[in-house]
């Protein structure tokens, strides 16, 4: 049909994927420690659904106990610690290595290059974060994942400089994480007019990755001397001449880069799989590559907006951050515009209309659409003084930005690499519940985190008056969470029980078809 | 619980914004999954949405300026009067002006007189209370839902707010809204209006 276009390589939409089982006769070693980059994406993966699994679990577990006030089915510890987990395992373990672990699979496909050059690092970047893991879990920190100073120095626990480690090497395993997309968009054959956009994003995020790195890096170090008192004079602790003001400068000027770390993998599988499912190219190619760019060289200045509501000046310096951030947006408009003129701009096949993945990829886009329209109010100063800082909006901004479009487009990516794993093509209709399942709970929880916010509700508490519509909101927010657990699970059941009586796909799985009725033979996973 | 300027102002402005963005996008991906009309827009549209984004961070600047003027008169408007900043314009204007000390895991309340109460802010119905916060280890937050009032206070700057307390006697919560720790969720305080005769000398 649209074969022409289908081959024009920048697009990335080259069809030259072959299904395969990869798991059939492999040894557990090899998976763990082959260079393949097929079974280093097929270890992050299985490794983030792991990470995903317990993030949630403890998600739905305090969820449970928030949604009465006055009710409690555990002590505030208990809630603190799963509160900080959740965090951290979700950015850290999940979101992070599973947008990285899926572009180690797509970029060597699309560049066809067929290797992960510098597969070693991948390998080191992996078992790194799993040490890091290793110590969170034995050191139990409960600094948050934003490791506040000086309250991470002071929490008593004696085991506390394995959080202090972990972080440090949280920061070696992103770098490394970083180079090695990096170094694999260079390896494009494209030049700068003809790179496919998954290579312009490998090569913008991974320099992102390399440089936002070093001061996590300094956060852990700095921590860590400023616990065991190895300088005299500390770098972020006030009773001895540190500074607090140092730390968050020192800290957000990674922070805000590490909210793209996920964000700009989860757009270049759109990028990737978009052309696949519609038979055509993207509408515009520069239009994404001037995104890719002008998203990371925004990303490093902005990171003061998170100070709020801790410096809340309505300065100089504070207005030039506000515009700042409000000009970030306009990159992701060029993405989102790019996006949905794509979709306009011809036809949308059955085939497409009826694949899993390309359903999860058309929400998440507009999951990005509410999430970052309303972030259009967080930019600002002014009402943060009133109920955006410190409330249940915040959480409502990041779910649905993080879950709503970067978790369930790493979720359009799973299942549309499916069938390039196992061999098989999923369930449809396990699919279709988890699809709706996600949709709807994720919009009733993160609707509710925002009136819930607009109403006032305070983070990090784990009870609270029965003011009204306060109870009410949370009763909502955890239905709605429960939802996106039990759609989780209809995926868990599809992702076994598919590997094992799936239907066989030989060919193109996702082969684009415009109606379906009228040729019925040529279904997707026939 | 209303927002101190709820729906109208400048804000109001903001949150149309905000809302009309959110249905537009909703509605061109709607008509790119629906519409039987199809075309290729042209590049001139995207410029057209980077001049409007232009526009609204130049517009979003401006009326946040304002929307924070609007938000600090209406906070020490005469008819509400809950709390506000301290313009620094004397201490003599108040009931009662309280050292807080935000602390690992609770709140110190020093009145006038030295008297040091834990976790109990004493106030009578309806009066004007200064509040100099300070922590002397970690970042703390002070939130005191019923007065509408949300703090950070780090542990090199010190922080000046007002409050009016309301005019029902009883206990009102008084909490730390930004993680300090494991005890973060045990951080509370209580800001109990007492109509009694007596003075808060018997502080427990």
């Amino acid at each position: 049909m649209a074969t022409m276009e289908m081959d024009d390589p920048k697009m990335g939409n080259k069809v030259h994927w072959e299904p395969k089982d990869l798991l059939s006769g492999v040894s557990l070693k090899q998976i763990l420690f082959s260079n393949d980059y097929r079974y280093i994406a097929l270890k992050g993966i299985f490794t983030a659904f792991i990470m995903l699994a317990l993030g949630g679990m403890f998600a739905i577990i305090f969820r449970t106990e928030l949604a009465i006030p006055d009710v409690q089915i555990m002590g505030a510890r208990v809630y603190m610690t799963l509160m900080t987990l959740h965090g951290m395992v979700m950015v850290f373990g999940f979101l992070i290595p599973m947008v990285v672990s899926i572009s180690y699979y797509m970029i060597p496909k699309v560049l066809g290059t067929e290797r992960l050059l510098w597969a070693g690092a991948a390998q080191w970047s992996y078992w790194l974060l799993i040490v890091a893991a290793v110590l969170l879990v034995i050191g139990r920190p409960d600094f948050t994942w934003t490791a506040y100073a000086p309250m991470s120095t002071r929490t008593g626990n004696p085991l506390i400089w394995m959080g202090h480690v972990a972080i440090l090497l949280v920061a070696i395993s992103e770098f490394l994480a970083g180079a090695v997309l990096f170094r694999n968009a260079l390896a494009s054959k494209g030049g700068l007019k003809n790179t496919p956009l998954i290579a312009w994003a490998a090569g913008t995020i991974g320099l992102l990755f390399m440089v936002s790195t070093f001061p996590l890096g300094f956060v852990g170090f700095g921590l860590l001397s400023d616990w065991a008192e190895w300088t005299s004079v500390a770098f972020f602790d006030p009773s001895r001449g540190g500074s607090v003001k140092f730390f968050l400068y020192v800290f957000w000027t990674y922070g805000h880069p590490a909210v793209y770390l996920p964000f700009v993998p989860a757009i270049a599988i759109i990028y990737t799989i978009m052309p696949r499912f519609l038979g055509r190219p993207m509408w515009s190619y520069w239009s994404g590559v001037a995104a890719f760019v002008l998203l990371s060289i925004g990303a490093l200045p902005i990171g003061p907006h998170h100070f709020q509501p801790l410096y809340t000046v309505a300065g100089d310096y504070q207005r030039f951050i506000q515009i700042l951030t409000m000009l970030v947006f306009i990159p992701s408009v060029l993405h989102v515009f790019n996006w949905i003129s794509s979709l306009f701009m011809g036809p949308i096949p059955d085939s497409a209309r009826r694949a899993i993945p390309f359903k999860f990829m058309v929400f998440s886009i507009a999951f990005i659409v509410y999430g970052g329209a309303t972030a259009f109010l967080n930019a600002q100063i002014a009402p943060n003084s009133d109920f955006i800082h410190n409330t249940y909006w915040i959480p409502a901004h990041f779910h649905a930005m993080f879950f709503g479009f970067a978790g369930q487009m790493a979720f359009a990516g799973i299942y549309f690499l499916y069938p390039y794993f196992t061999g098989r093509m999923y369930n449809q209709t396990l699919g279709n519940w988890h699809f709706w399942l996600w949709q709807v709970g994720l919009f009733v929880k993160i609707t509710g985190m925002g009136v819930a916010g607009y109403l006032y509700f305070p983070r990090w508490v784990y009870d609270y008056l029965d003011i009204s519509g306060w109870a009410t909101t949370q009763m909502f927010i955890t239905i709605g969470g429960y939802m996106v657990a039990l759609g989780f699970l209809f995926f868990l059941v599809n992702l076994f029980w598919s590997a094992k009586h799936g239907k066989e796909v030989t060919g193109d799985p996702w082969p684009v078809v415009h109606d379906l009725k009228a040729a019925p033979a040529a279904q997707p996973a026939e | 619980m209303e927002n101190a300027l709820g729906i109208s102002g400048p804000q109001a402005i903001m949150m149309a914004i905000t809302a009309s963005f959110t249905i537009l996008g909703m509605v061109m991906l709607l008509a790119a999954m629906l519409m039987k009309a199809r075309w290729k827009p042209s590049y001139a549209v995207e410029f057209v949405f980077v001049g409007i984004m232009l526009g609204l961070a130049w517009y979003g600047d401006l009326t946040s300026v304002k929307t924070y003027t609007a938000y600090q008169a209406n906070l020490n408007a005469e008819e509400r009067r809950i709390s506000g900043n301290y313009d620094g314009l004397g201490e003599e204007a108040f009931d009662k002006v309280v050292t807080v000390i935000a602390f690992q895991w609770g709140f110190g309340f020093i009145n006038e007189e030295e008297e040091i109460s834990r976790n109990a802010l004493m106030v009578k119905p309806g009066e004007t209370v200064l509040l100099k916060i300070m922590s002397n280890d970690v970042i703390h937050g002070f939130n005191i839902p019923v007065a509408q009032i949300t703090a950070e206070i780090d542990p090199d700057e010190k922080r000046e707010m007002w409050i009016r307390a309301p005019d029902e006697p009883g206990q009102y919560l008084i909490q730390c809204v930004n993680y300090c720790g494991i005890g973060h969720a045990q951080m509370k305080a209580w800001l109990v209006v007492d109509a009694g005769e007596e003075n808060n000398g018997e502080n427990s």
